[in-house]
Parts: structure tokens; C-alpha cells; sequence
């Protein structure tokens, strides 16, 4: 196996489950075969919603949070939450974790959010700026924060272990994944959920449209959740669980100084590129100087198959793990219009197998 | 379990912008004199709520800190954010020694450009075009991506949301990014302001404060909220002597937990809480002994004081009694996702002067708050070790291990 470009500290660091609701549909498969196919599942945004025609996005409009709980349990959530909760919990049973085996505070939940608690500021304003204070809805406001989405995960969950929401432009996936790696190479926790979350509704189109983003980062929004397993090597290993991909090194600048951009590249790219796949997120496949550095090797852009989000990491790095066959190495690319900017290097199957 | 780093996280650089002093110097002044910033609010409409008042930046004209086209493009946030960060970039004088790529940014947000953009909603609501400029700052992490393109910065970027734990959260994740050599200089802190969403919102859940907040008093009400920014600038203690920085303290350890319990109330046995300052305090490497005071989230709720003031006996059983556990938020109001920076940057400059901060407001005797909160007046200490706590919605508890 190769192992160029790669930090030891990282070696010991493996997936042992997935989980994601996309476009695609509700779990792993769906995901899989929506890969294998290649084919974009982006639908027309229905009339009305917006001025202007043409626009497509990405909706999770397979997910039935009734599937998966009371429908009067799911009306406490918002849609982001919903997201997390049942993907937190199909993630769990894929890494072979039962509830109440593990000590609680020993697993964590570190998630990218982007646009999470967006809709429920909003619903609760628009009460309040139609109907005064008598039109406030109390028990939508502790749902406006981002980190609604990981605490409602680890409430639900009962998972005690650090709890964490990044944002930063379409990184806030990487950001988070890179926390839960720290969290892990720390000790302060076993087992992490990491990933990300995101929801793309009607006002947010409206934004991009009226901030005249929808011909450019706005373009193809998508929704729902990409949540990976990580876990110590030596605690999935000791626990017998199925180690689906390995972790290298994680390489990270906040944005390209003007006048030093190939040092930037640099830092993201320090030495011969070996992968045999790499993955593009965010907006990575536009990055002329970053493209211009990588082999001729498969490339997959998980984006342009299910919908951009902020958070989209999450299911970019799902694809990854998804589609790198074992012994095979992997290298994942994101970056966003104004920064940060991530690599990471990634190994299919156990790398303590091969 | 491990000690968090083998070398120690200095402090090189503060930076604050707040209610209670628009630099260092004038907030020591505010926290020394025992000063609350709360008072009546007129950044927007506070009238049909039962509280109508706050710790808002009065008198605050943009144009005294930046060139009108800038201005334009800035929230209230973010340029509170860029304001603070700069006063802490300059004390530490660290750019001028590191390349931009070796500065990075833990920012902790939370309302941010919530402000501005829920007047655009309201705009929109009546049928008329809202100033599409307004929405530039909605998401949280645009006042990190503000900093460093105002100052160049180049390394690492990362936003922080767990709500009022945020700014806290963001310096101990700085102090990692440091300990572990993906930067070499962490600008670390957080900003926030006053939003209509956030005064409607904390009102509709019956938790505030129509007199300025009590904390750990008979009869608090709730929370006064504030706004403002703070930063601090973090290097490895030994790269900053080599380039003869001033150190004004250290990041000993920090801990960050999830209570997994419910989004707004925390667990009223305080047992989650009392497990993050003890995890903190370990990965420190700090035993419970050392800690001369403990800057508490003391929002002034009736629950989260007392449960608060449990998790304190659990950390310190017997000597509980004796580490004062004293709250700023009665100066400061409570900053959302600034407050862990803001607490942070005044417990630093309390162990500096060598002061346990007054606990302000001080209303009678609560038998559910029974330790030393110094509700009297601030009071010398020779202590050089300090606790501060954030919690937030969702049982995001984070706890810093500060040291002069």
C-alpha cells in the first residue's frame, strides 16, 4: 500500500460505520448504487419558489421522519435534527454499536452544520413580525441554534462524549471531521460521529437568488446528512468491528494568500499525489490551481450527483469511503470561495490487514 | 487519560470590545470598579417584551472603525469580531513574526449577522424588496472569514456553534491547534450581538431578567443578554519567548462535554457539568486544589445557577465552600456565543491584577446557592489558577483551565 504524504499520528484512526440520507434516498445502499449509477439526482425546484427557471437542488424527498419515530416526537425537530437523529442512529447499528454496551461519555458527536436552525429562526420571526410578541412560538426558538442537530443526536442517543457544531463555508464537514480526529488522537473519547447536516428549503433559495448566488455557489443546493463512525484502531480492533477505510494524514489552510498561492498548494499537496481515487467536494472541482496538481486518476463529485451543501462533506466523504476498494488509497479534496481549504488522505478497507 | 499538551499554551495577545469597555484597558476599569454595562436597549423595538433591557453597545458608529464601503459589507458581528481581534493581533504583535499560513482562527459564534438579516424577513414580509446586502452575514462563519481577510490570515479557519458554550469551545479547540503544530498562533474568541431573534426568543421562554441579572441571588429571573467580542491570541510558550512576546497567561487544559439530557434545561444534578470542569482540570494536569476560583456561566436562571452550584460541590466536595464561584455576566451581560471569550478574557485579567471579580446585582441570601459567590465586592487573591464555564442549549458544556 502506498502511504505518501501521510502523518503516522493518523495511521490508527479507522471507520467502523456509515450512514447517509441524500437525494439518493434513506441509507447506505441507495447512496452506494446512486455512486455506481454516476448520474446527476438533481429535480427541478417546483414553480413558485422561485422567480426564475432552470434551478435545480437536491432534496431528501425520500426521508419520512414517521419512519423512524412518532409524528408527534418528530414535530419537536427540525428538519436538520430529523436528519441527524436517524442518521446518528442508522450509523450506530452499521458500526455494530448497541445502545447502553458502550460508557456514554466515551462517544462523542462532532457535525458540520450549515443552514441548520435557519428555517426556525425564521418561522419564529415571522410570528413575531406578523402577530407581535403574542405571535412567538416558544417552542420552535431552541431549535434556531446550529447545534441543534448534533445535541438533539446525542440527546436521542443518550451519548455523552464531546459534542461539537463547525461551520466554515462548504468545509464545515472537514472541520468537524478534523476535530473528531483530535478528540480521538486525545483520549477524550473511543468512538466519535462525525459528518455533516444540512437542509435546503424555499427561503434559502430566495437569498441566494436575491444575493445573485444562484448562478454561481448557490447553484444546486442539496440536503440531508453524511455521517461517519470514527474510532481508535485499537478499540475497533478490540471490539472485533468491521473496519471499513483508514484515515492518513489531514492537511488544512484557511484560505490562499495573494502572492503565495503556491505555497498554499503546497501545504494542501506537499509531495507526489499517489491516490487511486480522488474525491472532489465543495468547490474543489472549479480549483484550476489544485486540479492542475493531480494525477490522471478516477475522480468523483459526490456534488454533482446528490447537491452541494455546506456540510456536504459529510456525504462526500460517505462516497469516498463507499467507492475505495480495499488496499487502495484515496485522497479527498475540499475547498470553499473563501476558504479553508482541506486534504485528506484515506486507506480502503483495514489498513491493518494488508 | 492524557494531559492535553506537553507544551503550554501561552497567551500572548487580548483583544475585547464589549459594553463593559470597548479595549483592555477600559473593561479592567469596568471589572475592577464592579460597573454594569445593563441598561435600557434601543437597537430595535424592545417594547412589548417584559424586559427591555441589556448590555448594548450604545453609541456605536461604524464609520469610527471603518471606510463606508467596508462598513456596508460588515455585520454588526463582524465587525465587533474584526474590532477585537485587531487589538489582539496587535498586542501580540504575532503577525509580524509567523507567515499568514501559520495564523489561524477559532472563531465561536451565534446569532452573528442575525440582525441585519431578520430585517431583510421583515421587509420581505410586507411584500417590498429587502437589501439582498443584508443576508451577507447570516451564517455564522462569515465573521471568521471577515477577520482574516482584514488581517491576512491564512491558516486555519474554523466556526464554532454550540451556542453560549461557542467562544469558549473555540479557545480550547485553539490551544489544540497550537499544542498539536497545525498553526503556529491561534487567534482564539468570539463575537456576538443583540438580535431581535435572540431578546424575542429568550423572552418567549420566560427567562429573562426584567431588572439587570442577579446571578446566584434569591429571586434572579433569568439572563440580561449583552453583546461585544473578545479574542485572545495563543502560541507555544517556548516559540513565543524565542521571539520575546509577552506572556499574559496561559490555557492549561479544557474539557468539552455533551449532557445529552434536554436542549434547554440542563441536568439538574450538575453531575455532566462537574464531569467537564474535572476533565478539564485533568487534562490540565491541575488538581481541584489549585483552582482559586471558578468564573461561572452564572446566567442568573433560577436552574442553572443552582445546578451550577451543585456541580461545584461534586469538583471541590469539601472545599467547595471556600473557591469563590463568581459570575461577570451581571457586567457583560450575557454575550451568547462571545460570553466564553469575554469570561475567559476577564477571569485572565482578574488572576493578573491579582482580584476575584464581584459577583454584581446582589438581591438576598438563596439557600439553593449556598457557596462564596463574592456578592460583596471584588477581593485580593494570590491565586493563579482559575476555572471558567460555558453552557449552552443542547448540554454543550465546556470548561477552560486558565492560569496567569
Amino acid at each position: 500500500m502506498k502511504r505518501a504524504n501521510v502523518n503516522p499520528a493518523y495511521h490508527d484512526t479507522v471507520i467502523t460505520g456509515l450512514a447517509a440520507i441524500s437525494s439518493a434516498g434513506v441509507g447506505i445502499d441507495p447512496l452506494r448504487e446512486a455512486l455506481e449509477r454516476g448520474e446527476c439526482l438533481l429535480k427541478p425546484v417546483p414553480e413558485g419558489i422561485l422567480a426564475e427557471s432552470g434551478q435545480l437542488w437536491g432534496k431528501a424527498d425520500a426521508f419520512r421522519a414517521a419512519d423512524f419515530m412518532p409524528p408527534l416526537k418528530a414535530r419537536k425537530f427540525d428538519r436538520c435534527s430529523l436528519f441527524a437523529v436517524v442518521a446518528a442512529g442508522m450509523a450506530l447499528k452499521d458500526a455494530g454499536i448497541v445502545p447502553g454496551s458502550f460508557d456514554p461519555t466515551r462517544i462523542g458527536v462532532v457535525l458540520g452544520c450549515g443552514f441548520g436552525g435557519i428555517s426556525n429562526a425564521e418561522e419564529f420571526l415571522r410570528g413575531y413580525f406578523t402577530s407581535g410578541a403574542e405571535g412567538m412560538v416558544p417552542m420552535l426558538f431552541p431549535n434556531i441554534v446550529p447545534n441543534a442537530s448534533a445535541s438533539n443526536a446525542s440527546i436521542e442517543h443518550k451519548l455523552k462524549g464531546p459534542n461539537v457544531t463547525t461551520i466554515q463555508r462548504f468545509c464545515s464537514a472537514e472541520s468537524a471531521f478534523l476535530m473528531a480526529l483530535r478528540f480521538l488522537e486525545e483520549d477524550r473519547a473511543d468512538i466519535i460521529l462525525t459528518g455533516g447536516v444540512d437542509e435546503v428549503t424555499p427561503l434559502m433559495l430566495r437569498g441566494f437568488s436575491a444575493l445573485g448566488q444562484l448562478r454561481s455557489y448557490g447553484s444546486g443546493f442539496g440536503e440531508g446528512a453524511g455521517i461517519l463512525v470514527l474510532e481508535r484502531g485499537d478499540h475497533a480492533r478490540k471490539r472485533k468491528a468491521k473496519v471499513l477505510a483508514g484515515v492518513g494524514g489531514v492537511r488544512t489552510i484557511g484560505r490562499l494568500a495573494s502572492g503565495a498561492v503556491r505555497e498554499g498548494i503546497n501545504r494542501l499537496l506537499p509531495g507526489p499525489c499517489e491516490a487511486d481515487l480522488i474525491v472532489l467536494s465543495g468547490t474543489a472541482p472549479g480549483e484550476r490551481d489544485l486540479l492542475d496538481r493531480l494525477p490522471a486518476v478516477p475522480r468523483l463529485e459526490p456534488g454533482q450527483i446528490l447537491g452541494r451543501s455546506l456540510a456536504m462533506g459529510g456525504l462526500a466523504m460517505t462516497s469516498l469511503v463507499l467507492s475505495l476498494a480495499p488496499g487502495a488509497q484515496g485522497l479527498y479534496l475540499a475547498a470553499s470561495p473563501e476558504g479553508p481549504w482541506y486534504a485528506i488522505d484515506w486507506y480502503g478497507g483495514d489498513p491493518d490487514q494488508l | 487519560m492524557k494531559s492535553m499538551q506537553q507544551n503550554k499554551i501561552a497567551v500572548t495577545g487580548l483583544g475585547i470590545f464589549s459594553a463593559a469597555g470597548r479595549n483592555v484597558a477600559s473593561f479592567k476599569e469596568s471589572l475592577f470598579a464592579g460597573r454594569s454595562a445593563i441598561g435600557p436597549i434601543d437597537l430595535f423595538d424592545v417594547g412589548s417584551f417584559a424586559s427591555g433591557i441589556g448590555a448594548q453597545l450604545h453609541s456605536y458608529d461604524p464609520l469610527d472603525y471603518f471606510a463606508p464601503r467596508e462598513a456596508r459589507k460588515l455585520s454588526r458581528v463582524d465587525q465587533f469580531g474584526i474590532i477585537a481581534a485587531g487589538e489582539a493581533l496587535r498586542d501580540s504583535a504575532a503577525a509580524s513574526y509567523y507567515s499568514p499560513y501559520d495564523i489561524g482562527i477559532s472563531l465561536g459564534a451565534g446569532a452573528s449577522g442575525m440582525l441585519q438579516s431578520e430585517e431583510w424577513l421583515r421587509v420581505s414580509l410586507t411584500g417590498k424588496r429587502g437589501d439582498p446586502s443584508l443576508l451577507r452575514g447570516l451564517l455564522p462563519d462569515r465573521t471568521a472569514t471577515s477577520i482574516a481577510a482584514t488581517y491576512n490570515l491564512c491558516g486555519y479557519q474554523v466556526s464554532i456553534t454550540t451556542a453560549c458554550s461557542s467562544s469558549a469551545s473555540s479557545i480550547g479547540w485553539g490551544a489544540d491547534l497550537v499544542a498539536t503544530g497545525r498553526v503556529k498562533a491561534a487567534l482564539c474568541g468570539g463575537s456576538d450581538c443583540l438580535s431581535i431573534l435572540t431578546f424575542a426568543g429568550f423572552n418567549s421562554l420566560k427567562v429573562v431578567d426584567p431588572a439587570p441579572c442577579s446571578p446566584f441571588s434569591l429571586g434572579r429571573q433569568g439572563i440580561s443578554l449583552g453583546e461585544g467580542a473578545a479574542f485572545l491570541m495563543l502560541e507555544d510558550e517556548a516559540e513565543a519567548k524565542r521571539r520575546g512576546a509577552r506572556i499574559c497567561g496561559y490555557v492549561l487544559g479544557y474539557a468539552a462535554a455533551g449532557e445529552a439530557y434536554h436542549m434547554t434545561a440542563p441536568d439538574p444534578s450538575g453531575a455532566d457539568a462537574a464531569r467537564a470542569m474535572s476533565d478539564a482540570l485533568r487534562y490540565a494536569g491541575v488538581t481541584a486544589d489549585q483552582v482559586g476560583w471558578v468564573n461561572a456561566h452564572g446566567t442568573g436562571t433560577p436552574l442553572n445557577d443552582a445546578v451550577e452550584s451543585k456541580a461545584m460541590k461534586l469538583v471541590f466536595g469539601d472545599r467547595a465552600p471556600l473557591v469563590p464561584l463568581v459570575s461577570t455576566k451581571g457586567m457583560t451581560g450575557h454575550c451568547l456565543g462571545a460570553a466564553g471569550s469575554v469570561e475567559a478574557l476577564a477571569t485572565l485579567v482578574a488572576l493578573n491584577e491579582g482580584i476575584i471579580p464581584q459577583t454584581l446585582n446582589f438581591r438576598g441570601a438563596d439557600p439553593e446557592c449556598d457557596l462564596d459567590y463574592c456578592h460583596a465586592g471584588s477581593r485580593p487573591s494570590a491565586s493563579k489558577i482559575a476555572l471558567s464555564n460555558s453552557f449552552a442549549f443542547g448540554g454543550n458544556i465546556t470548561s477552560l483551565v486558565i492560569s496567569a
